[in-house]
């Protein structure tokens, strides 16, 4: 699985506008497509999962992530922010680049989801660690960026 | 959508997040990729409104299929319940209501919600 594979372009927010972690996690929701019931339950069910322990996994990344009924399959959503989000990550520096995972309820230990987040988190980090990540302008040159890192 | 599906909704999230949280093998892989997951008492409290919410009758309906089954609600994905995988019938599946209206599985007695409607 390759991260390349598992981000739609359409699904790609390289402005978010949030500076709070409640509002970031809105604007990538809002990626997703979904009926408004549907954006509400995963929005509350992110929120919970956030109450375990941030997804901020350090190096400017956070990983938001949970399992919902109200999705059939794997969805993914991307944003970035320019200034910087603080989202009480591990390193307890701003996060820049966001992605969310949402995995339907199926499977038990949760394979797809698992490998999904394992990806996203690798793949993340080495987006944020390379200079070019700050200046991208639009969504082209961030999955070239993120194909050329992949090979 | 009826407002006591989707609190039975909520719930099954929230229960689907504690027992993920408390899966040893998850709890070491995610803690690989930097996530530590702590701070489970929050999430009772959680689940234990979202619970107070729910009318007596399907309270104790809830309790016995979490008790039996660990779920209330299937998703219908493909008209066919992802409970017992046994197709829903017609006229139900495309009920105008569908979600708006509480529906069981006639086959296994699960809640039904339609997902991507
Ligand atoms: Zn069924």
């Amino acid at each position: 699985m390759k991260l390349s594979e598992i981000i739609i372009p359409k699904r790609i927010n390289l402005n978010l506008k949030s500076t709070t972690k409640d509002g970031v996690l809105e604007e990538l929701v809002k990626l997703l497509n979904l009926d408004t019931h549907a954006r509400e339950t995963v929005l509350r069910t992110l929120l919970a999962r956030e109450e375990l322990g941030s997804t901020g996994i350090g190096k400017g990344v956070a990983i938001p992530h949970c399992r919902s009924l109200v999705v059939s399959k794997v969805a993914v959503a991307v944003g970035r922010s320019k200034a910087g989000v603080s989202f009480k990550s591990i390193d307890k520096k701003k996060a820049f680049l966001f992605v969310l995972i949402v995995a339907p309820p199926v499977g038990d230990p949760p394979g797809d989801y698992l490998i999904a987040l394992g990806t996203v988190a690798q793949g993340a980090r080495l987006l944020t660690k390379d200079k070019r990540f700050k200046k991208i302008r639009d969504i082209r040159q961030f999955m070239k960026l993120i194909k050329e890192l992949e090979e | 959508m009826n407002p006591q599906l989707r609190v039975l909704i909520a719930l099954q999230d929230i229960l689907l997040l504690l027992r993920d949280a408390r899966d040893p093998g998850q709890k070491r892989v995610l803690g690989k990729m930097g996530l530590k997951i702590n701070k489970l008492e929050t999430l009772e409290s959680t689940k234990a409104d979202l619970e107070r919410q729910l009318s007596p009758s399907i309270l104790s309906q809830y309790r016995r299929a979490i008790q039996r089954h660990g779920r209330i609600v299937a998703p219908v994905i493909k008209s066919v319940c992802c409970q017992c995988f046994v197709r829903i019938p017609s006229a139900i599946d495309s009920a105008e209501d569908r979600n708006t209206s509480l529906y069981r599985c006639e086959n296994c007695g699960m809640y039904l919600y339609w997902v991507d409607k």
